[in-house]
């Protein structure tokens, strides 16, 4: 066995292993199974033709890991949370000023918060949605034929950590709300990107960020069942990543116009059976009609059903006899799978108890179904002059929101960087110097030492 | 199954290690039987109290520190090793004397020069604050200028930068162990002293704060492998204030078996390991770094010094990680909350700096043959042994 193909099999299995560890609820499971994966990158990065670009390009993966090992770390050494206070709901006004009483104060609740804090931190790292990891899911990854698949595992990593994990990060104060930002940032930058790249593998890669940030808000606005958030986010991201394998598969599952429609249905179900409870959760939120809110996610949820309907188009046959293909098989069960996953799990949310207010239920169908509104006839009831650039224009004005946001970011993270550097460096010329320097450095302790009393 | 590791064994690893990383040094020759039998006479004190650190006292103390320059300096020809020595020199002396200045006006003060009766006697408040708390701030600087916490931890990197790697892990670990055992002897019944132990436990704690986050700070703007095994041994003093600063009165470490003596033996064992282990890392340039010799032709060997270096750092399924957390929990049980943020931002620098450092270790292979000539065995063996008895320390500690 080439040591190349050593260094495959060992990052393959490393990444089963830690996708397997996500699974288990504990942050010390998900710290060793982030960590695996990060391996794994960085085994297939160093077995690539051009390691060295891949191993700097996925280096980032051992932030995540180290946030969870440090959540996992305070796990361990603090005692007990006392009981949570009440929650205001989904998207409420959180209570910053409240007096405690003094056996309701917990020393430690800093230090909790911290740990919900590494938690989100390592998710949303992992769903694309921190300024420093954001582009990740236009790279393909060091794999030479899963390359552009890998990308698309690690929101589906984040979301099995948030969702694994959700009693350490929706209990701590604001952080619910913080991550409920962060999420629709990366959802609405998501579908932005995915409307902009040209190729359909690279947005499927962001519509699987997109669900998978959709499938987050729904766990830590607690909207639903941790069970079917899972189920409803397993059709419409891993529908994404079937597809994505299928399209990497010469286009498997866009061959033969009855398989196109299937996929296009399933795609369209499943983003539309995520997006509906989320909808309905935030935008009709206690009984009332919140409409900022339901506007923001209506926004990218139309714009993403309309990309899983119209994207998917049929591609030639070039056989003159088609032929028989196991993968044309897997693509359609997998379709089916995914058009069939979708209800059944919104069916076991009903059943765990999930209600849906009337307008709310009929209101929140809408987004999705304003994306399956047939195209008109090109360039119908519009002036010659408007008909070719107005899907370039928008494409050209998601692009530059994107580029913007991604800029702006880029700044303000290096402008971070910079500042923690420049107070840095007093600790480089602390640690070197000659032997006098040392002694007079003890003469000015000794005399801190005799001045430090004074000061009480 | 192991209940708790005779401590001659680790004893002896880290001896037997020292003899084996003292093939590896070309200088010696010449020297023959009595050099390597004078080296071996001179690093066994050392080694005893790493294996027991509470039986020094503070003249032990003074003599550790001596013994440790000594052995430094008695090598006039090599610059590195006379530098450091100098360093020493200049740091622990003027400690010592500041702390024996401050014990003499505690026992002054007091009337008495037993630590655990001053504190009786203080507790009438007989004297002026600005004495006995500015006397035993000055008693208690050699015992952090021991455990090389920030902004002391300078001579720790000094000396596994300059000084050869057979030296280097007894000169650093053994004044450590006496730094604790000072503080433990100073702090002993200052329960007794309520004002006392609070100055005591706010001083600590500015210590051990300052000597977290500038360790961490160091730790990641460092370069050189060595240095970063000097600023990780640091750390590991930094903890033992942490652990004071949660309740002076009590030995830190009571909840690892072995206490103080378990930790200042891991500290030598890693110690030796990851000190040998960093003379065979290349320096962060910054570039795209070739795997380096060791990790190249040796991989199993140089996991086995990784697993030393690991432990130093006090990453996760290492002894070291034990004591970490035994600190960790301490400072959450007393109520210390910022002390224990602190902890926890120079845990994740530290695992973090010891990973990359790994993985650049391991480097981006440029499809070159590897070089014909290896690492020599006594490396090979050394790191063998230190990690055999990290690794049975880890199974004396796992909880059952």
């Amino acid at each position: 066995m080439t040591s190349t193909l050593r260094k495959r099999l060992a990052g393959t299995f490393a990444s089963a292993v830690g996708v397997a560890l996500l699974a288990i609820p504990r942050p010390a499971a998900a710290a060793l199974g982030v960590e695996a994966i990060a391996f794994a990158f960085w085994a297939w990065a160093r077995a690539a033709t051009d390691r060295r670009e891949q191993v700097a390009r996925w280096s980032w993966l051992r932030r995540p890991a180290l946030a969870l090992w440090l959540a996992a770390a305070l796990a361990l050494a603090l005692p007990p949370a006392p009981p949570p206070a009440t929650s205001p709901g989904p998207l409420g006004v959180p209570q910053l000023v409240r007096t405690i009483a003094p056996d309701e104060r917990d020393p430690l609740r800093t230090l909790r918060a911290l740990q919900a804090v590494a938690v989100l931190w390592a998710g949303l790292e992992l769903m694309a949605a921190m300024p420093l990891s954001r582009p990740f899911p236009d790279l393909t990854g060091p794999l030479p034929a899963a390359g552009p698949w890998l990308p698309a595992m690690l929101p589906a990593a984040g979301f099995l950590v948030l969702w694994r994990q959700q009693a350490i990060w929706t209990q701590a104060p604001l952080v619910r709300e913080v991550a409920g930002i962060a999420l629709w940032l990366a959802a609405a930058l998501a579908v932005l990107r995915a409307f902009t790249r040209r190729p359909w593998t690279a947005s499927l890669r962001w519509l699987a960020v997109f669900d998978s940030a959709l499938a987050a808000m729904l766990v830590g606005f607690r909207i639903v069942p941790g069970e079917a958030a899972f189920l409803l986010w397993f059709a419409a991201a891993g529908g994404r990543l079937v597809a994505l394998a299928a399209e990497l598969h010469g286009a498997a599952g866009r061959r033969g116009p009855g398989l196109t429609r299937l996929w296009r249905l399933a795609g369209w179900t499943a983003g539309a059976t995520l997006a509906w409870p989320l909808l309905v959760g935030v935008g009709f939120a206690d009984r009332a009609f919140r409409p900022v809110e339901f506007l923001l996610l209506a926004a990218p949820v139309t714009l993403a059903s309309l990309l899983s309907l119209r994207r998917v188009v049929e591609v030639p046959e070039r056989r003159a006899e088609p032929r028989f293909d196991v993968g044309r098989v897997a693509g359609l069960l997998g379709a089916v799978t995914t058009l069939l996953l979708g209800p059944a799990a919104l069916l076991l949310a009903w059943w765990a108890g999930f209600e849906a207010s009337f307008p709310g239920a009929i209101v929140a169908l809408l987004p999705p179904l304003l994306g399956a509104v047939p195209r008109p006839p090109a360039g119908a009831g519009l002036p010659p002059v408007l008909r070719g650039p107005a899907a370039t224009g928008a494409r050209e004005f998601a692009q530059s929101v994107f580029r913007s946001v991604t800029w702006f970011e880029a700044r303000l993270s290096a402008a971070l960087a910079a500042l923690l550097r420049a107070m840095g460096a007093p600790a480089r010329d602390l640690h070197s110097g000659d032997a006098q320097e040392y002694l007079l450095f003890m003469a000015g302790v000794g005399v801190l030492a005799l001045l430090l009393p004074l000061f009480r | 199954m192991i209940a708790t590791l005779p401590p001659a064994i680790p004893l002896a690893s880290v001896l037997g290690a020292a003899l084996l990383l003292r093939q590896l040094d070309r200088r010696r020759e010449g020297e023959g039987l009595p050099g390597a039998a004078l080296v071996w006479i001179s690093l066994l004190p050392l080694a005893l109290v790493t294996a027991a650190p509470m039986s020094v006292g503070p003249a032990r103390g003074a003599l550790v520190a001596a013994l440790a320059v000594a052995l430094l300096a008695r090598d006039r020809q090599d610059v590195g090793q006379s530098e450091c020595a100098l360093k020493l020199t200049w740091v622990f002396g003027a400690a010592l004397a500041l702390s024996w200045a401050g014990d003499s006006l505690l026992a002054i003060a007091a009337g008495t020069a037993v630590p655990a009766e001053q504190w009786n006697v203080l507790s009438l408040q007989l004297d002026p604050y600005g004495l006995w708390a500015g006397a035993l701030a000055l008693a208690l600087l050699a015992g952090a200028v021991l455990l090389g916490g920030a902004p002391f931890h300078f001579w720790l990197a000094d000396v596994f930068h300059g000084s050869r790697p057979h030296l280097a892990p007894l000169v650093v670990a053994a004044p450590q162990a006496a730094g604790a055992a000072w503080l433990a002897q100073r702090l002993a019944g200052i329960d007794g002293f309520p004002d006392g132990e609070a100055f005591a436990g706010g001083l600590l704690s500015l210590a051990a704060a300052v000597a977290l986050v500038g360790g961490a700070a160091t730790l990641a703007t460092q370069r050189r492998p060595e240095r970063r095994v000097g600023t990780l041994a640091s750390l590991q003093g930094a903890l033992v204030l942490a652990a004071y600063a949660a309740d002076p009165g009590l030995t830190p470490f009571a909840e690892v078996r072995g206490g103080l003596a378990a930790w200042a033996t891991h500290l030598a064992l890693a110690l030796t390991a990851a000190g040998a282990l960093a003379r065979f890392l290349s320096v962060e340039s910054g570039a795209d770094d070739p795997p380096v010799v060791l990790f190249r032709r040796h991989p199993a060997s140089a996991a086995l010094g990784a697993f030393a270096l690991l432990s130093l750092a006090g990453a996760p399924f290492t002894p070291g990680m034990f004591l970490w957390l035994a600190v960790g929990r301490r400072l959450a049980a007393t109520g210390h909350p910022g002390l224990l943020l602190a902890v926890a931002l120079a845990w994740l620098v530290s695992f973090s700096v010891a990973t990359g450092e790994l993985r650049r270790a391991f480097g981006s292979p440029d499809g070159r043959p590897a070089p014909a000539r290896g690492v020599p065995w006594p490396a090979h063996a050394a790191f063998a042994v230190c990690a055999a008895c990290l690794a049975a320390l880890a199974w004396s500690w796992w909880p059952r």
